[in-house]
């Protein structure tokens, strides 16, 4: 596959040198050529130093011929216009955005692009870690709005009925059980033991409010 | 009608004071510390809104969903191209103008991001300068249709080649029309067969082809001049 990264940044950089690592044919733009000293001294993709709104410049890197392309400078306005030329006048068919200021999510929203919110999503998952619940994220569908989210049943859940769990945190969908390394599929009347992997799918709201009923210790 | 200019630099500020002059209701949005002391002391406190202009919630509280136009004017090219396309497809605004601080990304500024007019101002300055230096003393009172067309005005010195020639007999390209002539001080409706005189001062409304020709006819003997112009875009 071509591919085409915009931005070398801290992000950029490693995201070349992965595709690179991947076996695709990878070029990467940024206006300042000292950028690049960043990349991983084994990458051995293309370099295209100069000013990605530049038609030359996108043509330069082989915009005509990209399969996909990711623009993750740490401007948001420039990867919307990067992500929306690349998509309605070179028809690029894969094309990702970074999402940096999350005040500005909204606008990559009206392009109708695809988001990565990377500064959004380190501090949920920083947030996460802090709050000492033991639940991450497994898989993301979308731009994020539903993720399937891994849970260990807690102490203080041991004995009670999933149903009584999923009562309070409406929006939740349990998906799969693991118990001592075997899954299931769950129902209401399935009895928690501690230590159990449940595996549910849900929005942002959801996993909020299944936090909260997860850490009440009363039951 | 209700203006909103997002981007309070020298060219916001300076729009937004020559449209209040004109009497049109302005907003001018902007949120670097620096511009908005300068904006509050150019511009009336309650016509600068303060805010990033980039963010959608923004314009919205600044009223955008009201605003006949938006004039994208921020110093950076990708600012201005997503401002241009929020504006249209989140606020409906009818009329969307911005401004193209690099002439290399002129290309962008189309109606993919819903741009209705682009004005470039190094174009439009090197544009003009390159038409004064081939025309000599002809004057440009007025652009037509972004420019394409003008309104200009000359006065015919001695020796030159239309003294005496009927305007039929000038053989004017199509797209230049004589105006009207100003002889001793009373305004004279040019005919076909009207002939210019010494010291008459044409009004003419032509494109860049005519006004070539028009200086050609219009100047003394002797003054070369030059066949530089530009075609228009």
């Amino acid at each position: 596959m071509n591919v085409i990264v915009v931005g070398c940044g801290r992000l950029g950089s490693e995201l070349a040198y992965r595709l690179f690592q991947q076996g695709h044919r990878v070029t990467i733009v940024d206006n300042v050529a000292v950028a690049f000293d960043r990349l991983d001294p084994a990458f051995r993709g293309r370099t295209v130093e100069g000013e990605a709104l530049s038609k030359e410049v996108l043509e330069r890197a082989g915009i005509d011929e990209a399969d996909g392309l990711a623009s993750v400078t740490n401007s948001d306005t420039l990867n919307a216009v990067v992500a929306h030329t690349a998509r309605t006048i070179y028809k690029v068919p894969n094309v990702v955005v970074r999402n940096y200021d999350p005040n500005l999510r909204p606008v990559l929203e009206a392009f109708g692009l695809q988001i990565v919110s990377s500064t959004s999503w380190g501090a949920q998952r920083v947030e996460e870690l802090l709050s000492g619940i033991a639940v991450h994220t497994v898989f993301s569908a979308g731009n994020g709005e539903v993720e399937v989210y891994e849970i260990v049943v807690p102490e203080n859940w041991q004995g009670r009925k999933l149903g009584e769990m999923l009562s309070e945190a409406e929006q939740c969908l349990p998906v799969a059980l693991t118990r001592a390394g075997r899954s299931s599929l769950p129902t209401a009347e399935t009895v928690l033991q501690t230590g159990d992997v449940l595996d549910v799918s849900t929005t942002a709201e959801g996993i909020a409010a299944l936090r909260t009923c997860l850490a009440r210790k009363e039951a | 009608m209700f203006v909103i200019i997002a981007g309070g630099g020298r060219t916001g500020a300076q729009l937004a004071s020559a449209l209040l002059s004109e009497n049109y209701q302005v907003l001018v949005v902007e949120h670097r510390r620096e511009l908005l002391s300068r904006l509050h002391r150019e511009l009336p406190t309650e016509i600068v809104y303060e805010g990033s202009p980039i963010n959608p919630q923004v314009l919205e509280r600044a009223g955008i969903r009201n605003a006949q136009v938006l004039a994208a004017t921020t110093d950076t090219d990708a600012n201005n191209l997503v401002l241009c396309y929020m504006a249209r497809e989140m606020f409906n605004v009818p009329r969307i103008i911005a401004r193209v601080n690099n002439p290399r990304n002129a290309w962008l500024f189309n109606e993919n991001f819903h741009v209705d007019v682009a004005l470039n101002s190094a174009n439009v300055l090197a544009h003009l300068i390159q038409e004064e230096m081939s025309l000599g003393d002809m004057m440009t009172l007025l652009k037509l249709r972004r420019g394409r067309y003008s309104l200009v005005e000359e006065k015919i010195p001695p020796g030159a080649k239309a003294i005496g020639i009927a305007i039929k007999d000038l053989d004017l390209p199509d797209q230049c029309v004589i105006a009207a002539i100003i002889r001793h001080g009373k305004v004279v409706v040019p005919r076909g067969n009207t002939t210019l005189e010494l010291e008459d001062e044409v009004l003419a409304i032509t494109d860049q082809d005519g006004t070539r020709r028009l200086a050609e006819l219009f100047a003394p003997p002797g003054k070369n001049i030059k066949q530089g112009g530009t075609a228009p875009p």
